[in-house]
């Protein structure tokens, strides 16, 4: 964490409402290039709302967005991942009968020409599948494997890298970890890490504790739309987490320890 | 934690895997194999038959041709996820509108062609639509213009000519450039030459004495094997191709990742009608005439070749040339039990044991892809 | 292995049959192959099978009946084809559309193989493409002739019940009856399809919107025996004047019944049976009829309908 960096995206006072039904009631979020921003909450808090609204799914009802200190507001979602907002969502990122190297590329396809026809650049396509996935750490058999033989953790790191190669500046994890097991777990979080490390900055969301405290910079929970703080890494205990994701019972026993945010 | 290593990734249940099931995940594979048990059992069986002379091979190799030329579009749109039942109804349909075109209204042969394509892709185009916007199933779609289109091509000829079928279309053709390019033949320099030479069988009287029984390949072959050279090369060497893939294999994954689903979805089916409309092209400059029934159960056929060249019924996977081995294998298969002396009946139980066991081959084959998980 | 030596065993006799016969032939064996338009579900189509069957069996010579399965007229003219192409002595076709199947026929009659024309078709189509003969009843003057017979009846309007629209000789069927009518055919026939509830509900339906129609007219047995039920359902039958084309089980009883005042016979097992005659004795003798062979029209009525009744659906 390097305080003089600006915030890459800043989240003002979100508010989203449904028709009655208030999802999102003034959530603000910083977020920091290299940094492990984890968004916890239990199921219904408005973490996915939210990452709605930060990759430009839905619009908000209030509140202002800023991207590299300007004001945003994004369309759809094709907007925010021009700007280098990209989602890895839990399901719905790869398809499974088809290949790393088509996946990595779908939507993106290199182009090479012949004459006046344009072709799938497969060679290239090849390459930089491999070389991708070697330095995440992953030594497939080709780049013709097909997604579908990969675990779950070897797909979320394969659409993780995939976003980084777009040029991705922020990238938003939703639940990658839900439901896999340790070691792929643990493959995954090694993936973040590589991320961050190289200076990009991560949104994880998840409702686990652990794998949160592992890997993560700074910890925002949300409650019922609301934020209840953002704690620094080091300033809060596993336990204390545990507890405000829970619905912020003993939050009074915390505010001291949560650096008198919320 | 975060330094976990790197060989976890690898994992040896990946790697246990056999060349011969890594064979397998290959979508031609099945039609491959089908290809040379069939011939290889017609070969023994009814070598002597006349199947295997030059009338004999001529005559399944148009059978199959007619089935390669609407499998390439059933097989690109099903990869994408859709299918077309309206196919059968559709070569009906558009053969009846270039004879009520050409012969009815008298246009020239070219203009009738050119607008009945126009017409055809423009149907497609609004299935797709319809598939697109209300989200209902492509089956309950296209079974409604199965319908529909069947119902215009015997209304219509009905209405205006009093009959269902129209005839003529060969006069009114003579010497048109586009009739040709459907309903022609090439290399019948070649073909008279083997005559000639004594290698293709003549004919032995009537008033084309000395000429070879077989005198030409027809377009429709021609067009058969373009169209799956061009099929094969969209899905498999373009962009566009990966974007097939993506649509049919999770449509909501290819869209988030940028992937313009509907638009893939709506140009395979106009795609699809297109290729119906050569084949009844074809059919109408070959025969000379329309009749409200053609193209009955085709599109069933179709399908049928693709599945059996190896697509997934629930789209993203398959090859178009594994459609075009389905289409060939269909088409031996029907024409030599003929040559066999089979009871024609027992063929739809071929067609079904065929059929039967090329989806159980596939659904193994995408459980191989998808790791058995 | 042993299989594979079995298989080329069996091979290698199939390749010889031919061959031996060949040494052996031309007394016996000949082999003649029935093309005909109509689809699998035709039951019409099993007196043809008979009839060739027994003429087969009789004369000592291979017959083989082939169809479209679902009645495309392009696909049958692969089969002729394809006929062709296994070089038998003789094809015995219907000529259900001459656009489509005339290059196919002419193809075959100009690589050797006798034609013969039966059922559909016109003795001068026959003649044009080179066949020998046609053997069978010229749909537009049956119809024709039942028409003039019905007008005698005092008939004036009908319906004309067509479960097989898109073949044109049915067209004429139902023409030729209007034109002996001397009425307008107009919206008098109807598409019935081939579904017997179906045939059944449009019959009810257009009987129940245009109540004065005369007389009704069906195509064949599947048209007629729903047409029957349907009739006996609304009460007219017995009342209203009942003509049909072909015979069948229901029909013969209908007739018997007095709900059908006559059945058209073509008889179509002589449009089978006699082909296949003609031909092997051609073929072994040389000798040939020197015209067309009518099998019909005959008008079947209540009187002698004893041997009809005994072998209909399978010799009548």
């Amino acid at each position: 964490m390097n305080p003089e960096k600006a915030p890459i995206i800043q989240m003002k006072n979100i508010e989203k409402h449904f028709g009655s039904v208030i999802a999102l009631a003034g959530v603000s979020l910083e977020v920091f290039p290299g940094e492990c921003h984890c968004l916890l909450g239990d199921n219904g808090a408005g973490k996915s709302t939210f990452i709605k609204t930060m990759s430009g799914v839905h619009q908000p009802t209030h509140g202002e967005i800023y991207f590299e200190g300007k004001p945003m507001s994004f369309g759809d979602p094709r907007d925010a991942i021009t700007a280098g907002i990209a989602t890895v969502h839990q399901h719905l990122a790869m398809i499974p009968l088809m290949s790393v190297s088509r996946n990595f590329f779908m939507g993106n396809e290199p182009v090479r020409k012949i004459g006046p026809l344009n072709f799938f650049d497969h060679d290239y396509a090849n390459q930089v599948t491999m070389d991708e996935m070697r330095k995440m750490g992953i030594n497939l058999r080709g780049p013709d494997q097909a997604v579908g033989t990969l675990s779950g953790g070897e797909r979320q790191t394969v659409a993780i890298a995939r976003a980084v190669h777009f040029g991705a500046k922020v990238l938003i994890l939703d639940e990658p970890t839900s439901a896999l097991g340790v070691r792929q777990t643990a493959n995954v979080l090694a993936t973040i890490d590589k991320v961050r490390k190289q200076g990009i900055a991560v949104v994880f969301i998840t409702h686990n504790v652990r794998h949160a405290l592992a890997v993560g910079d700074r910890f925002t929970v949300l409650n019922r739309g609301q934020t209840l703080g953002t704690a620094q890494r080091g300033q809060i205990t596993p336990e204390e987490l545990q507890d405000l994701m829970a619905g912020g019972q003993e939050l009074v026993a915390l505010e001291g320890s949560l650096g008198g945010t919320v | 934690m975060s330094n976990a290593p790197t060989e976890t990734a690898v994992d040896e249940r990946v790697k246990s895997r056999s060349r011969f099931r890594e064979a397998l995940i290959r979508p031609e594979l099945g039609g491959m194999v089908g290809t040379v048990a069939v011939f290889t059992f017609f070969l023994l069986f009814a070598f002597d038959s006349g199947m295997f002379n030059s009338q004999g091979m001529m005559n399944w190799s148009i059978v199959s041709a007619q089935f390669m030329i609407i499998a390439v579009g059933a097989c690109l749109l099903m990869i994408s996820g859709e299918f077309d039942l309206s196919v059968g109804s559709m070569i009906g349909f558009t053969g009846m509108m270039i004879a009520i075109f050409s012969v009815t209204l008298g246009w020239p042969v070219w203009l009738a062609i050119l607008t009945t394509f126009a017409l055809a892709v423009s149907i497609g185009a609004l299935n797709g639509f319809i598939v697109i916007r209300t989200g209902l199933p492509s089956f309950i779609v296209t079974l409604a213009f199965w319908f529909i289109l069947r119902g215009f091509a015997i209304f219509l000829p009905q209405v205006i000519e009093r009959k269902t079928i129209i005839g003529g279309i060969k006069d009114v053709a003579e010497g048109d450039w586009l009739a040709f390019l459907f309903g022609g033949k090439i290399l019948t320099g070649v073909f008279q030459w083997l005559g000639d030479a004594g290698l293709i069988a003549t004919f032995t009287r009537g008033t084309r004495e000395g000429q070879p029984v077989v005198d030409g390949i027809p377009m429709l072959i021609v067009w058969a094997i373009g169209l799956i050279i061009f099929g094969h090369v969209l899905l498999t060497k373009t962009k566009f191709g990966n974007w097939i893939y993506a649509s049919g294999g999770d449509a909501e994954a290819a869209r988030n990742s940028g992937v313009p689903v509907n638009k893939v979805k709506i140009l395979m089916f106009m795609f699809t009608a297109f290729c119906a409309t050569v084949f009844a092209t074809c059919q109408v400059m070959e025969f000379g005439s329309a009749a409200a029934d053609r193209g009955l159960l085709k599109e069933f056929e179709a399908i049928i070749a693709v599945v059996i060249g190896g697509a997934l019924l629930t789209g993203g996977y398959g090859s178009v040339l594994g459609a075009a081995l389905g289409a060939l294998i269909f088409g031996v298969v029907q024409q030599g039990l003929f040559f066999l002396n089979v009871e024609p009946s027992l063929f739809r139980v071929f067609m079904g044991v065929i059929l039967l066991g090329a989806v159980i081959l596939n659904t193994y084959i995408r459980r191989i892809i998808t790791g058995e998980r | 292995m042993t299989s594979l030596t079995k298989k080329l065993a069996l091979a290698a006799a199939v390749a010889a049959t031919p061959l031996m016969a060949a040494t052996t032939a031309s007394a016996e064996g000949e082999k003649y192959i029935l093309v005909s338009h109509a689809p699998d579900s035709d039951s019409w189509w099993n007196t043809i099978k008979n009839g060739i069957a027994l003429a087969g069996e009789q004369m000592g010579v291979d017959v083989e009946y082939r169809n479209p399965p679902s009645g495309d007229l392009a696909d049958m003219a692969r089969i002729i084809e394809q006929a062709t192409a296994s070089g038998p002595n003789g094809i015995i076709t219907t000529l259900a559309d001459y656009d489509v199947l005339s290059g196919p026929i002419k193809s075959a009659v100009d690589s050797g193989v006798d034609v013969i024309i039966m059922n559909t078709g016109s003795p001068d189509q026959a003649r044009e493409v080179g066949a020998l003969m046609y053997v069978g009843q010229p749909e537009y003057d049956a119809g024709y002739a039942a028409g003039l017979r019905a007008k005698g009846d005092g008939v004036g309007s009908f319906l004309c019940v067509n479960h097989y629209i898109v073949q044109p000789s049915s067209q004429e069927r139902c023409q030729g009856f209007a034109d002996g009518l001397g009425v307008e055919l107009g919206t008098q026939m109807i598409d019935a399809g081939q579904d017997p509830a179906e045939i059944k509900n449009r019959v009810l339906a257009y009987l129940s919107a245009n109540p004065d129609t005369d007389a009704v007219l069906t195509l064949g047995p599947t048209s007629a025996d729903p047409t029957i039920l349907a009739l006996e359902e609304n009460g007219m039958a017995g009342d209203i004047y009942f003509g049909t084309f072909d015979l069948g089980g229901e029909i013969v009883k209908g007739i018997k019944a007095g709900v059908i005042q006559w059945g058209i016979d073509q008889q179509p097992f002589l449009q089978a049976y006699l082909p296949v005659v003609v031909m092997t004795n051609y073929h072994r003798y040389g000798v040939l009829p020197g015209n067309n062979i009518n099998s019909g029209p005959g008008f079947v009525t209540a009187d002698g309908l004893e041997k009809i009744e005994m072998f209909a659906g399978e010799y009548r």
